[in-house]
């Protein structure tokens, strides 16, 4: 497992370039790298949706679509876009390397 | 670890005592004492800190660079002996590499098809009562219910479900006022562990490894994915966290409905805020009262430093309390719609059963109000779990009108 760079930005524009290994989580990155806007409060399993990102259109079209399970949670949120994604099912990948990671800031 | 002698913090009252028994009946007014006097308290007796303000129970859930689960979630300074690893006593990488593993399983989506067999086992449990107009809603059904839908996701024969329930029982027992490790935590450790290593071991010999959970790990093990010790850990947890905290979960529900009257006759004219009142228990009355963490590094924390190498208490229900946090968070309202509870705790060792006990908390109450609406509770023959971990009943006894059978 190797490290991929890529970049938060944060709910206040403010970006910060990360380093994380592959097969962990974009939620889980955050918290690691203490990004603000993440709070992923379940943990991971893909129910309180407070880890939601927006992705570029390319990086969304390469990764595999959300789950029905995803696809419900992000639909239920007010600001939700073409490319949201909930950060705790997007497993960091070589796709990621480069990427930038538009972080949505949901309230709990 | 000792603080400064000059420290102010080493004044303090001692009102906070997890291990007494005493404090299990109501420990509400308790927590709002610290909440509002001692935001970083000290208990002198046990050497250990609290955290009891939903900002400062976030913060140290959230910072788990700081703030390690180590050897363990309790404040125990030494963990039962023979007892082996499991994710809440892991960090990162470690814990995110086994958690993953079994992440998928326990997703609200993945967890929703359970909901029929959740149901029909509800219903098996509550019939033989609904014609007598009395059960021990724990002792005869919430003890029994998730223990149930557990063993079947591991394959447990329903046969041995009360002697593992007898075991986890065992293992989480602590004396009043007392936090040594006892003799019935070691034995109910290795009965549990050997319970397990003999299941694995027979489909191993049958070469029929199967595709519930145990089948899932064993195959984990055969790709090099966990050691063999670490496939017993997460059978071990899966055990005792299947068990305990949804038991509790379906008496605090049941209690605070009754005490909460007017709550359950809305619920009754509209059973699908049955959700809602499960989630408002799990805040108010949530099971998992308290974790501890510890500290790998000082921390600074309202004008304290807290040393490294610290046990750290995060007393879950009192930051779901906090006023701080929440308008009126002393009453009980199922419509509050409250997400970011810590009733699961926070972070990356969020209850990784979350859904399911949502959900099986959910078909609890559900066919409660189907078959008993009218509950009432014999407040006197109510019985306790002792646990500075856990808050709920052993027993609880109800009266109803009698239902002819359907």
């Amino acid at each position: 497992m190797s490290d991929v760079d890529f970049t938060y930005i944060q709910p206040d524009g403010e970006e910060k370039q990360v380093e994380a290994m592959e097969g962990m989580t974009l939620m889980e990155a955050a918290l690691f790298n203490g990004i603000d806007g993440i709070q992923g409060l379940c943990g991971g399993i893909c129910s309180c949706a407070t880890c939601h990102v927006a992705l570029d259109k390319e990086l969304y079209d390469k990764l595999d679509a959300p789950s029905e399970g995803e696809a419900e949670m992000i639909a239920m949120l007010d600001d939700h876009g073409p490319t949201s994604r909930l950060g705790c099912q997007v497993s960091i990948s070589e796709a990621l390397r480069g990427a930038r990671i538009r972080v949505l800031g949901t309230e709990a | 670890m000792c603080v400064a002698e000059a420290d102010p913090i080493l004044n303090q009252p001692q009102i906070y005592d997890p291990y007494e028994y005493a404090l299990h009946d109501d420990p509400y007014p308790v927590y709002r004492r610290l909440r509002d006097e001692f935001p970083l308290y000290y208990n002198r007796k046990h050497d250990f800190y609290a955290v009891s303000r939903y900002a400062d129970c976030m913060t140290v859930l959230r910072n788990f660079k700081t703030f390690i689960n180590g050897k363990s979630t309790t404040l125990e300074k030494e963990v039962i002996p023979g007892s082996l690893p499991f994710i809440l006593s892991m960090d990162p990488p470690d814990h995110t590499r086994l958690r993953h593993l079994m992440v998928n399983q326990f997703r609200p989506h993945n967890v929703a098809p359970l909901e029929e067999v959740v149901r029909e086992t509800a219903r098996k449990l509550l019939a033989p009562h609904a014609g007598t107009g009395r059960i021990d809603i724990i002792a005869d059904f919430a003890a029994k219910l998730p223990m149930a839908i557990i063993c079947a996701l591991m394959g447990v024969d329903p046969a041995d479900e009360d002697m593992l329930r007898g075991w986890t029982d065992d293992i989480v027992h602590r004396e009043d006022g007392s936090n040594e490790i006892v003799e019935v935590n070691i034995t109910g450790t290795r009965n549990l562990l050997g319970y397990f290593e003999e299941m694995i071991q027979g489909r191993l010999a049958r070469g029929e490894v199967g595709e519930d959970i145990v089948g899932q790990l064993i195959a984990f093990e055969q790709q090099g994915k966990l050691n063999h010790a670490e496939v017993l850990g997460y059978l071990y947890l899966l055990a005792i966290a299947g068990n305990e905290t949804t038991t509790k979960l379906i008496g605090n529900f049941t209690y605070q409905l009754w005490e909460n009257r007017h709550e359950r006759d809305r619920l009754i004219g509209d059973p699908s805020l049955a959700a809602g009142a499960v989630e408002e228990t799990l805040r108010i009355d949530g099971p998992t009262q308290m974790q501890g963490r510890e500290t790998a590094e000082p921390f600074e924390l309202h004008g304290h430093t807290i040393p490294a190498g610290s046990k750290v208490a995060v007393i879950l229900t009192s930051g779901n309390r906090d006023e701080r946090h929440y308008d009126d968070p002393e009453t009980y309202r199922m419509d509050r719609g409250s997400r970011d509870h810590l009733g699961f705790g926070g972070g990356l060792h969020s209850c990784l059963g979350a859904a399911l006990a949502r959900l099986e908390g959910r078909i609890a109450l559900e066919e409660m109000l189907a078959t008993m609406p009218d509950w009432d509770i014999d407040l006197a023959s109510t019985r306790r779990m002792h646990s500075a971990y856990v808050r709920g009943y052993t027993h609880l006894p109800l009266t109803f009108t009698p239902r002819s059978a359907a």
